[in-house]
């Protein structure tokens, strides 16, 4: 059974007065423990479909099913219980907390989840270990290179061991040198953990440690072979 | 959680250090002004039933006209005056002294003038209890005759003491007889056995109990005579000004009150008896109405500490709104995001409780001496735990409410617009 399982979905917002067609009927679906890069142009809707795969947004029609539930089906409170435990999110911009230190960026997620403090420390420091920072726990991310922000991130990302990495564009503001590990990591997710890593990139060194690559192209994936 | 919660909140304000302390000054300039205010208030009740307590002492009350201090008091209009039978006082159970204080005008003849006329003319005659003096010389301060001269002691009827400037016009010296001629015919002979000090030779009368208000103030034209004079001179009339009752050890004083109040009412008076407690309340009552109407004002400028915090939040908000959508994308809920913002303006608002109580105490201290000394009283600085308590939650909770909202808005905010914000 596949651990993402998406068909026909459709999303439409309204922007002003017009109603945006983000996605028209995208199929997809993503066995456990591979890697899929999307890629696409601008508004071909990648940013929205990681939305909705995260929990962070119900599509307007079609079924979704994340992990055997149905997101249609699920309320507001289930749908933060499923991006607290089953979901990680790893962001373009990082976006650490500027107060908080690298350890405390990562216990975040295990704070909202009510996990105690030393338990939470501990797996901080370890996830923190795993991403190459031990020595860099109590640093604030204004003390932290772009690389070792977005790899503070994926800590973060990893902080309730949920089943998927979502990945938007997690390159995409890192130069080559500081990517590199960033996608060595995610790749290493997905082969000895068995994580389901999805990576929305434009990136081609991004896409090359996927197993598969899904294009998008006008909200719904591009089967034909010049899609780019 | 809640403790994380908190630590995330303290690291927010800690950031905004110099916003966050301009938003803690809006708050601690209103609850400084409301402290200080109800201190000064607490410390003017404090002192003046201090000196109530230091002139009746735990076992005096008074008697006075119902109309004066009761429930049907019609406000301020002077002292009225009231019948007493004093033997029946001197009887309810647990009353050891009771002296009282009438007064009449009453023709008075005196001396003989050069012409060989005798001097007379009509003149306040007071009659008073001797252990007005003996018993109760913290309401009358210090009396005192001139050499030659006594005051009233226990016994004595048929003499007189007469204010210096009468004993003037009358021409009467100390050993002298004057004549007073009552209601209904009564009439007697009494025996000028002192003279009273003048006012103004005698600085200590003037200072402090109600003394004053028996001989010093009365213009020195009074003739004052034992009460027991007053009663075959005019028999019981309604002419009593102030009784003073002193209780026997042991017993309630304010039960002893209300006892000599039923039974002097039983019989037909309209007094009620006073003591500490009533006279307590009573201040209590005009003191803490002048200090909440001044705190009440002040309390203008809380709510414009409020609206600082508010402001502040939503600028906060505003500030953090990528921010809270990562907390909500890594898992925060709603109730999570709300009360990370709720404590955050709470603890703007005790800080500023904090700090302002303190200022509010110092600044209440240096007033009062400032009071203290223009009035010559030492004034009671009080700091009260209640006070303070309530102070410092109300701030926190001042803090809270005015965050609520923004707290709200932050808490709504679409997970997806808010992690799009830039």
């Amino acid at each position: 059974m596949p651990v993402l399982d998406l068909k026909g979905i459709t999303k439409e917002y309204k922007l002003g007065k017009t109603v945006v067609r983000a996605l028209r009927g995208l199929d997809l679906g993503v066995e456990e423990g591979e890697v899929i890069a999307i890629m696409g142009p601008s508004g071909s809707g990648k940013s929205t479909l990681m939305h909705i795969v995260g929990a962070l947004d119900t599509p307007t029609g079609g079924t979704a099913f994340l992990d055997g539930q149905d997101l249609q089906q699920l309320k507001e409170r289930q749908l933060v219980a499923l991006r607290g435990k089953k979901v990680g999110f790893v962001f373009q911009t990082f976006n650490l907390i500027q107060t908080l230190s690298a350890q405390r960026n990562v216990e975040l997620p295990m704070i909202f989840q009510g996990i105690r403090k030393g338990e939470r420390a501990r797996r901080a420091r370890e996830l923190l270990t795993k991403v190459g920072l031990a020595d860099r726990v109590k640093h604030k991310p204004n003390e932290l290179s772009g690389g070792e922000r977005q790899r503070v991130a994926m800590a973060r990302a990893l902080a309730n061991d949920p089943e998927i990495i979502l990945a938007d564009e997690p390159t995409g503001n890192l130069d080559t040198e500081s990517g590199t590990p960033v996608l060595e990591l995610l790749k290493r997710l997905s082969v000895e953990d068995g994580k389901t890593v999805i990576i929305v990139t434009h990136d081609p060194d991004a896409a090359a440690i996927a197993d598969r690559i899904v294009r998008l192209r006008d909200g719904a994936v591009c089967e034909e072979v010049d899609c780019v | 959680m809640f403790k994380d919660f908190f630590l995330l909140a303290a690291q927010s304000i800690m950031h905004r250090r110099m916003r966050s302390w301009l938003t803690v000054i809006g708050v601690f300039i209103g609850i400084t002004a409301v402290v200080a205010l109800i201190s000064i208030g607490l410390g003017l009740e404090r002192t003046i039933t201090d000196q109530v307590a230091s002139v009746f002492g735990v076992d005096t009350f008074i008697i006075m006209n119902e109309d004066t201090f009761g429930p049907q008091a019609h406000g301020p209009g002077g002292a009225e005056e009231y019948t007493l039978d004093l033997a029946t006082l001197r009887a309810v159970e647990g009353v050891k002294v009771a002296a009282a204080l009438r007064e009449q005008n009453g023709f008075v003849e005196g001396g003989v003038n050069a012409e060989g006329k005798a001097i007379q003319g009509i003149f306040p005659v007071m009659g008073l209890s001797p252990e007005l003096m003996t018993e109760f010389e913290s309401f009358t301060g210090k009396l005192e005759a001139m050499p030659g001269g006594r005051l009233f002691e226990p016994g004595d009827v048929e003499v007189a003491v007469l204010d210096f400037e009468v004993s003037q016009r009358l021409g009467v010296e100390v050993g002298d007889t004057i004549f007073i001629a009552g209601a209904e015919g009564a009439e007697l002979n009494v025996t000028v056995i002192g003279i009273m000090v003048p006012p103004e030779k005698n600085e200590d009368a003037l200072e402090g109990g109600f003394g004053t208000q028996f001989s010093s103030s009365s213009d020195g034209d009074t003739i004052s005579v034992p009460y027991e004079a007053m009663e075959l001179l005019w028999g019981p009339a309604d002419d009593v000004l102030v009784t003073l009752v002193r209780t026997e050890p042991g017993y309630d004083v304010d039960e002893v009150a209300d006892r000599a109040e039923e039974t002097l009412n039983a019989r037909g008076s309209e007094i009620s008896a006073v003591t500490y407690t009533d006279i307590s309340e009573v201040i209590g009552t005009m003191t803490s109405t002048i200090s909440a109407f001044l705190a009440g004002i002040a309390g203008i400028s809380l709510l414009v500490g409020g609206v600082g915090v508010m402001n502040t939040m939503f600028t906060s908000v505003l500030e953090r709104t990528k921010e809270i959508g990562v907390m909500k994308a890594v898992g925060a809920k709603n109730s999570h995001v709300l009360t990370i913002f709720l404590i955050e303006s709470g603890l703007m608002g005790l800080v500023g409780g904090i700090v302002g109580t303190l200022l509010g105490l110092g600044l209440s201290a240096v007033a009062s001496s400032f009071i203290g000394r223009f009035f010559g009283v030492e004034m009671a600085v009080v700091a009260s735990p209640t006070l303070i308590i309530i102070t410092l939650l109300g701030s926190f909770f001042l803090g809270a409410f005015a965050g609520l909202w923004p707290a709200r808005r932050a808490a709504k905010l679409p997970v997806v617009d808010a992690l799009r914000y830039e």
